[in-house]
């Protein structure tokens, strides 16, 4: 899927928010929200932080719209900002010692007592994804999950296309050996 | 067909991949925001900040840094105190962040001051046919780390300035204490 432009509807409702159509950019935020929202939720391990750095990213885009050069790209350069907000709030996250998994050990507990049954349960796939670095996470996302190509990705995160690729390949890797340490408990 | 590691990513693809819905209160939250925040304009502070930087002067380079500016990028900060009135340049004062970047088609200033968003600080070439870029920002005291993004990829920092060692995401970026006064 990737970050797709949506064409005119895009560029005509940026059009509208710059001269002064404040409402406009309801359509804007209604058409973007639940994908930014899932790629928020997953990076950050919960749902009040995903939600808290999407706001964050909506308005800092309203703010800073005459900034975004191409309006058919807005998507992109929304998507932008959101990865940028998720690795504020997750570094946030981490020195308030909340990392992503509130309770490690209860729920190191319910991967271990019931990991067969769930290993395609949403509870071990986010404590999987959790144990990887906010780095690996990020990369494995945009991806896999987001599938955005690794030249769009190196736009969004500043990483070069190589150590992209290697940040990928060590998520994988990484998620592998997690959930098969997983199953054989 | 896949190989069993390939199959188990692929489960695990196949939930991540699942629509994720929010409340849909979070539209009503955000033009609430919206509302009180028309977006920014270059103007004001900006546009003044903006001038004094680009009045011509002369930057004192040695023949070896113009050597070396051919082959790599030289950063400096400058800081000057803030005559602005106006809403964020009055809670500081203003630093112009000026990097030498020759090749560059873009270049960004990221930092814990602007959330490492590189929408928010693009930087300008001070003079169409010089490889100085150069961005004005204000900064209250405190201890402040930054880089610099060139062409949207490569993560730079500056050469001049003592590194970071505390950086979450392994990119090189500097540090800048300003102090009170």
């Amino acid at each position: 899927m990737g970050i797709h432009s949506v064409g005119t509807s895009d560029v005509e409702a940026v059009r509208r928010v710059l001269g002064g159509d404040t409402e406009a950019y309801a359509t804007l935020v209604a058409r973007y929200r639940d994908r930014l929202a899932r790629y928020a939720v997953h990076m950050l391990g919960n749902r009040e932080d995903a939600e808290e750095a999407l706001q964050d990213a909506f308005v800092r885009a309203y703010r800073s719209l005459e900034r975004c050069d191409d309006a058919a790209r807005f998507g992109a350069w929304l998507y932008g900002i959101l990865v940028n907000r998720c690795r504020t709030t997750g570094a946030r996250a981490a020195k308030r010692g909340r990392v992503f998994v509130r309770d490690e050990a209860a729920l190191n507990g319910v991967a271990h007592a019931s990991a067969a049954e769930q290993t395609e349960g949403e509870d071990v796939v986010r404590w999987a994804l959790a144990r990887l670095t906010p780095e690996y996470r990020e990369a494995f996302l945009l991806k896999h999950v987001e599938d955005l190509e690794y030249e769009e990705m190196a736009r969004l995160t500043g990483a070069g296309v190589s150590a992209l690729k290697m940040r990928v390949k060590r998520a994988r890797e990484q998620l592998q050996a997690i959930l098969r340490e997983a199953e054989r408990v | 067909m896949f190989e069993p590691d390939e199959e188990l990513i692929g489960r695990v693809l196949r939930q991540l991949r699942r629509p994720v819905t929010v409340d849909a209160s979070l539209d009503a939250r955000v033009m609430e925001q919206v509302r009180r925040h028309p977006p920014r304009r270059a103007a004001g502070a900006a546009q003044a900040a903006w001038g004094w930087l680009t009045r011509p002067r002369t930057i004192r380079l040695s023949p070896l840094g113009a050597l070396a500016i051919a082959a790599v990028f030289v950063a400096v900060v400058l800081g000057r105190p803030d005559r602005s009135s106006r809403s964020t340049a009055a809670s500081g004062r203003e630093f112009a962040f000026v990097v030498v970047a020759p090749r560059a088609t873009t270049v960004s200033l990221v930092g814990d001051f602007n959330d490492w968003d590189a929408a928010r600080t693009p930087m300008r070439r001070v003079r169409q046919d010089e490889s100085v870029w150069a961005a004005v920002i204000p900064l209250t005291p405190g201890r402040y780390r930054y880089a610099f993004l060139v062409d949207g990829v490569r993560w730079l920092a500056d050469p001049a300035a003592p590194a970071a060692r505390d950086d979450e995401y392994g990119a090189p970026s500097s540090v800048v204490t300003v102090g009170g006064s």
